[in-house]
């Protein structure tokens, strides 16, 4: 044997090093969903169906065994919560690993999940298939909240406008006018109107109990932009220069005098609120409503039968339960009505392999069957009536358990979802600025002129390093005409 | 020949697999955030890198996070709840230390706080937060400290003291279990010496017992601090690095641009910089704390 058989240590570094470098290849490369045909419907045994802790959860998961019944396919029903829903999608997707074959989809998401080819557009599949009736989706719910560059990328399954929520006898006792029920009547429901009342609310007593004027959401950096961007909207506030009318052009628009003055009124809101609202969650300021001390506040629509409860989905009936109704949003004076619209839709991954099974259970959660039968649970005092769907709103047996449905749909048809929270690309990055601004403004360590000067540095910061300003990819004309015509090339 | 080539590659081949181990564990996962760290990749945008950017996104890191506020707090989060839990955990583990009754009830009730989940942890202590019937928030009323209408952890001069307060409930057991052992580790005859040379109360502490249990007091502060560094679970249960940015750590920050924001490339030169400053204040207190130790 030679002296050729020794090893000298650099030998062995190049051995070894070689071998890293395989081992870090290997890692480098992300397992591949294979690409092929989905497997028929018919021989599909069951599907899993990823869906977010939301008050239509527990709706469907009542009514589910009847897709099972109707289909012969079973569903797995996971729940999650909001972030870790995200997290785990964007992850599943990342490593192309098939996690689900359906999955709830925020409206915030449809642009990173469709233009990252993570879920397919729906198109295909509701033109060849009448049943879908697209016809009967509100027009300004689908612009919203279901499509992404002349696409229709999900179908909702909870759509939600906002409205306002006021205590009938307090404002009996007070003399004070009753928010509006109809667009009609709401030419002078505006914001300083809604102000003046919660002045006149605030610090009430009211059998032994002294009254908030309002309550607000004030925990960063979802929840807050959530309630704000809707007051934002309606004083004119815009966030970019253009979108999502063509072409884009991200520029920040966000330190307008419109959004200051939007914020300062926000902020006198949260005055008016109980203190500890700078920390509360969606569910923390509806649930207050329920507890008795707050005279009025706007917020999501579901809070219309939630706050019928004593808690947050407690099945427990609220002591302000015969005392409250609902109304109109209000306007900025001199300004159209604009709602925020939101809510969950469904979307199909492209790395599914069952798409016809999960076709299937798309167009029948989303269907008006299924959505009826949603409405009628009785669990938790009736938790579901976040219709898309026009025909659910004439529905008689509907009507009769949530009385207040013309009211909703009057606030989903001054919608548009688009235009009070845009859904460009990284809007969670800009969300978590915005939010964070916001809430300082809430706790008196920004003025709102501050806040939004801030604001308005950060967006160009993120905006600029995500090579969005200027903007050089291309734009979509994205206005509900655009999506009226597209429903309408659909339909058939 | 044969033997003599086979001698020569034995060392390596023992070496092997923990080269292996170690390429795996941490030289493959660093290349890869160092190499990310200079491309643009936000998977709001795309699943894989779009382009090199240089140190662009180090600079990002300052001008679109709020990575200094996150690092005041974090520093502050690191040295006062490991000097906090370290003392507290000295003067439990010394009564310890005193045969007194039901010590062995205590040592058993000690090790429970430990085995919780941060996040149990967090949402135990956010209901004892609350301002209107919460635990605590009564009992700093009862003995005449207000609490704002926002609650101690909706006020920004409170919210992170008020996570603190849970880290150290939660800690200061592990500190004290840790240090019991090592005084017990004293024999009694360096102990009786002491005294015998007039060493007593505060002297026998200072000059006898806490030098002895250095070795035990110095890896469990470098433990700590690395962990309070990484502070996270408590931070997203309690406050969500709210109000503003009172609460929010490095850790938080590096969950909300990686996790919720998706910008892996800020996200990874975050993290570069993240263990380098951990790196740094580690060496640099191992060259202090652990200076007559071989190393």
């Amino acid at each position: 044997m030679s002296m050729q058989s020794a090893v000298s240590r650099r030998q062995f570094l190049k051995v070894a090093a070689g071998s890293a470098a395989l081992l870090g290849l290997a890692g480098c490369v992300a397992p591949v969903a294979p690409a092929g045909s989905s497997a028929p419907a018919a021989a599909v045994d069951s599907i899993r169906v990823l869906v977010v802790g939301d008050p239509f959860q527990f709706a469907l998961e009542k009514i589910v065994d009847n897709f099972a019944e109707q289909s012969g396919v079973q569903v797995n029903l996971e729940s999650l919560s909001y972030d870790a829903l995200n997290a785990r999608l964007a992850t599943s997707f990342v490593s192309g690993a098939s996690d689900a074959d359906v999955v709830t989809v925020d409206q915030m998401w449809n642009s990173q999940y469709y233009d990252n080819q993570w879920i397919v557009a729906l198109d295909d599949y509701i033109a060849a298939d009448n049943a879908t009736n697209l016809g009967d989706f509100i027009p300004e719910v689908l612009h919203s909240l279901n499509t992404w560059r002349g696409h229709i990328v999900t179908l909702p399954i909870a759509s939600y406008a906002q409205g306002v929520m006021y205590r009938t006898d307090v404002y009996e006792a007070l003399g004070l006018a009753a928010p509006p029920k109809t667009a009609a009547e709401a030419g002078d429901w505006t914001w300083d109107a809604y102000l003046e009342q919660i002045g006149q609310l605030d610090g009430q007593d009211v059998n032994g109990t002294t009254l908030h004027g309002t309550v607000v959401c004030g925990a960063q950096p979802v929840p807050v932009v959530h309630m704000y961007s809707q007051l934002g909207a309606s004083y004119g506030a815009r966030w970019f220069q253009q979108f999502p009318e063509a072409p884009w052009d991200f520029t920040p628009t966000i330190n307008s005098p419109e959004n200051i003055a939007g914020l300062a009124a926000y902020k006198q809101l949260y005055d008016r609120s109980p203190d500890e609202a700078i920390n509360y969650v969606w569910f923390d300021a509806g649930t207050r409503f329920s507890q008795g001390d707050i005279g009025a506040f706007f917020w999501w629509t579901p809070y219309f039968y939630l706050i019928k409860n004593n808690g947050y989905m407690t099945g427990e009936l609220s002591t302000i339960v015969e005392s409250y109704d609902v109304g109109m949003l209000p306007h900025a004076a001199g300004r159209d009505p604009l709602v925020s619209l939101g809510g969950w839709s469904l979307g199909m991954p492209s790395s599914t392999q069952k798409k016809d099974a999960a076709w299937q259970f798309i167009q029948w959660a989303t269907g008006t069957e299924a959505q009826k039968q949603m409405a009628l649970v009785p669990d938790y005092n009736y938790q579901f009536s976040d219709f898309g769907r026009r025909s659910l709103y004439a529905d008689a047996d509907l009507r009769a358990i949530y009385p207040y449905l013309d009211v909703q749909l009057e606030l989903m048809g001054q919608g548009n979802g688009k235009l009070v929270r845009p859904p460009m690309p990284i809007y969670t990055s800009l969300e978590a600025v915005y939010g964070l601004n916001i809430n300082q403004v809430l706790s008196g360590g920004l003025t709102p002129e501050q806040g939004l000067a801030t604001t308005d540095t950060l967006f160009r910061n993120v905006l600029q390093g995500n090579f969005m300003l200027p903007y050089q990819f291309e734009s979509y004309n994205d206005t509900l005409e655009s999506t009226q015509e597209l429903i309408a090339r659909l339909a058939g | 020949m044969r033997r003599i080539a086979a001698t020569r590659w034995q060392p390596y081949l023992f070496l092997l697999p923990s080269f292996l181990l170690l390429v795996l564990l941490i030289i493959y996962p660093t290349f890869f955030v160092v190499s990310n760290s200079v491309y643009f990749w936000n998977l709001q945008l795309s699943p894989v890198p779009l382009q090199f950017v240089g140190l662009k996104n180090f600079e990002l890191v300052f001008t679109a996070t709020p990575f200094v506020d996150a690092l005041r707090n974090t520093l502050l989060l690191a040295g006062v709840g490991t000097l906090l839990e370290f003392w507290l955990g000295m003067g439990i583990a010394l009564l310890l230390s005193i045969n007194l009754r039901g010590n062995s009830l205590v040592r058993a009730l000690l090790i429970m706080p430990v085995t919780l989940a941060p996040v149990v942890t967090g949402f135990l202590f956010r209901y004892m937060y609350y301002r209107e019937g919460g635990f605590l928030t009564w009992l700093l009323l009862s003995v005449g400290i207000p609490v704002s209408e926002r609650g101690l952890l909706g006020e920004e001069s409170s919210a992170l003291a008020s996570v603190l307060v849970a880290d150290i409930w939660q800690w200061t057991p592990y500190a004290a279990i840790l240090l019991y052992a090592g005084l017990l580790s004293i024999s009694d005859e360096v102990k009786e010496a002491a005294r015998v040379d007039g060493a007593a109360g505060w002297r026998l502490f200072w000059h006898i017992l806490l030098p002895l249990v250095r070795p035990t007091a110095a890896i469990f502060v470098m433990l700590r601090f690395m962990q309070l560094f990484n502070m996270f679970d408590l931070v997203l249960v309690l406050t969500r690095g709210g109000p503003g940015t009172a609460s929010r750590t490095l850790a938080y920050n590096l969950y909300q641009e990686g996790l919720a924001n998706y910008n892996i490339g800020i996200a990874a030169a975050m993290t570069v910089l993240i263990v380098l400053l951990v790196t740094l204040l580690i060496n640099v207190y191992i060259r202090f704390a652990f200076k007559e130790w071989e190393w």
